[in-house]
């Protein structure tokens, strides 16, 4: 009922306003006035209107004359209304021209480039399936499992990782998708009591493997640096990396026993100690320390 | 021998989340624990040992019980960080069970979704 009634009074003002704008707009010259006027001289004027006719009556009244001048004012500004109209008309035009010119270059140029010119072609592998090396032994180097939450991430970022060891010259098989993990929890829906209404929640994890196969321990190193470098978010990895020897490693490991041992020193003197505990002796000192002997008032 | 709990307050409150009294009194038994650990551990050794006299072995039981209960590692309670309740708080994301629904379906637990299967 109200909408009903404010619509109406829109309508009401609009049908009031729009004759008014269109008169005063279409014609300049013509007097809208004169209907006080008229009355005083004659009926018949009004049919008629002239700017003589206008102007006569002026003369026989005080009061029209005022009216007059006011009404002298809007052929002025009328006339600047139509240079402004015909002024933006050619603006128009002449943007419409220049448009049409713009795009007509542009579509010769496009065809132009469908002709002649192509993507470069790392931009076009980007709509290709990734390229993989051929494994010559398949000797796996390196596990990397990816997770995440979403597939669409997931998916991605394992595209992307086959695409890093492409160009680092890795083969590679996968991604491999593994089992999902699957995590429920069932709640109860209020904070207090009511314990039989419940709600279930659940995660699922989305797993990938993405295999390295006889890749130099160097560039398999690179490729987990690049791709932990480019993180993608929400995507967790985890990498199992694989160094393999030459038969005789037992002599070169025997070689090199005094070396580590030296390095190896200073961390076995500290065996059973905690970094932050560090005190001169062994634990059974410590353990000899009057402080353990007495009773703690602890 | 003093009891006072108040030996394992910390000078300057290091909690941040909720923060409430029991919430507190759990992070000093945590503490309390965690500074007092090794003491435990080398008495409980010593105990244990078969090889030591059992004069000392005495001795050392003796000191275990004496030390005092913050430093028991069954005082510590796992608690919700976001509302101090002590009540069925899942470990995964350290809130209690109403918090974790609140969380989750408001979508602040990463994967986590309402499931029907």
């Amino acid at each position: 009922m109200f909408l009903g009634t404010t619509r109406s009074l829109v309508g009401a003002s609009k049908r009031l306003w729009t004759p008014i704008s269109i008169r005063s707009l279409s014609t300049p010259n013509q007097p809208s006035a004169p209907s006080t006027k008229t009355s005083t001289t004659a009926p018949q004027i009004k049919a008629e209107p002239t700017p003589t006719s206008a102007t006569s009556p002026t003369s026989a009244t005080p009061m029209p004359v005022k009216e007059s001048a006011a009404f002298e004012k809007p052929p002025v500004k009328e006339w600047l209304v139509e240079l402004w109209r015909s002024l933006t008309t050619l603006f128009n035009v002449l943007v419409l021209i220049i448009f049409l010119f713009l795009e007509y270059s542009r579509s010769d140029r496009l065809a132009d480039l469908e002709k002649n010119a192509r993507l470069p072609r790392s931009v076009q592998a980007l709509y290709l399936r990734p390229l993989r090396r051929k494994a010559e032994h398949g000797l796996p180097v390196c596990d990397l499992q990816l997770r995440s939450y979403s597939a669409e991430n997931l998916e991605f970022f394992a595209d992307f990782a086959i695409r890093a060891a492409y160009y680092l010259k890795l083969p590679v098989s996968g991604p491999v998708p593994l089992p999902r993990i699957t995590q429920r929890w069932t709640v109860i829906r209020s904070n207090f009591v009511h314990k039989k209404s419940k709600e279930n929640f659940e995660r699922i994890t989305l797993r990938r493997l993405i295999q390295i196969k006889d890749g130099h321990p160097e560039a398999v190193q690179a490729w987990l640096a690049f791709l932990r470098k480019h993180a993608f978010y929400g995507v967790g990895m985890k990498a199992n990396v694989w160094e393999h020897e030459s038969l005789d490693a037992g002599k070169a490991l025997d070689a090199s026993l005094p070396e580590i041992q030296k390095t190896v020193g200073p961390h076995l003197a500290q065996f059973g100690q905690r970094e932050d505990n560090k005190r001169p002796g062994t634990i059974f000192d410590a353990l000899d320390n009057a402080r353990y002997a007495e009773p703690k008032n602890l | 021998m003093s009891k006072a709990a108040s030996m394992f307050h910390p000078k300057r409150l290091d909690l941040s989340g909720f923060v409430n009294t029991r919430v507190i009194r759990d992070h000093n038994k945590r503490n309390a624990f965690a500074q007092m650990e090794p003491e435990r551990q080398a008495l409980r050794y010593i105990i244990r040992n078969t090889s030591l006299p059992q004069r000392t072995r005495a001795q050392a039981q003796l000191q275990l019980s004496q030390m005092h209960c913050y430093t028991r590692p069954t005082q510590i309670k796992n608690r919700c960080v976001a509302s101090g309740t002590a009540r069925s708080v899942f470990r995964d994301f350290r809130l209690n069970r109403f918090q974790f629904r609140m969380q989750a379906l408001a979508g602040e637990l990463p994967g986590v979704k309402k499931a029907s299967w």
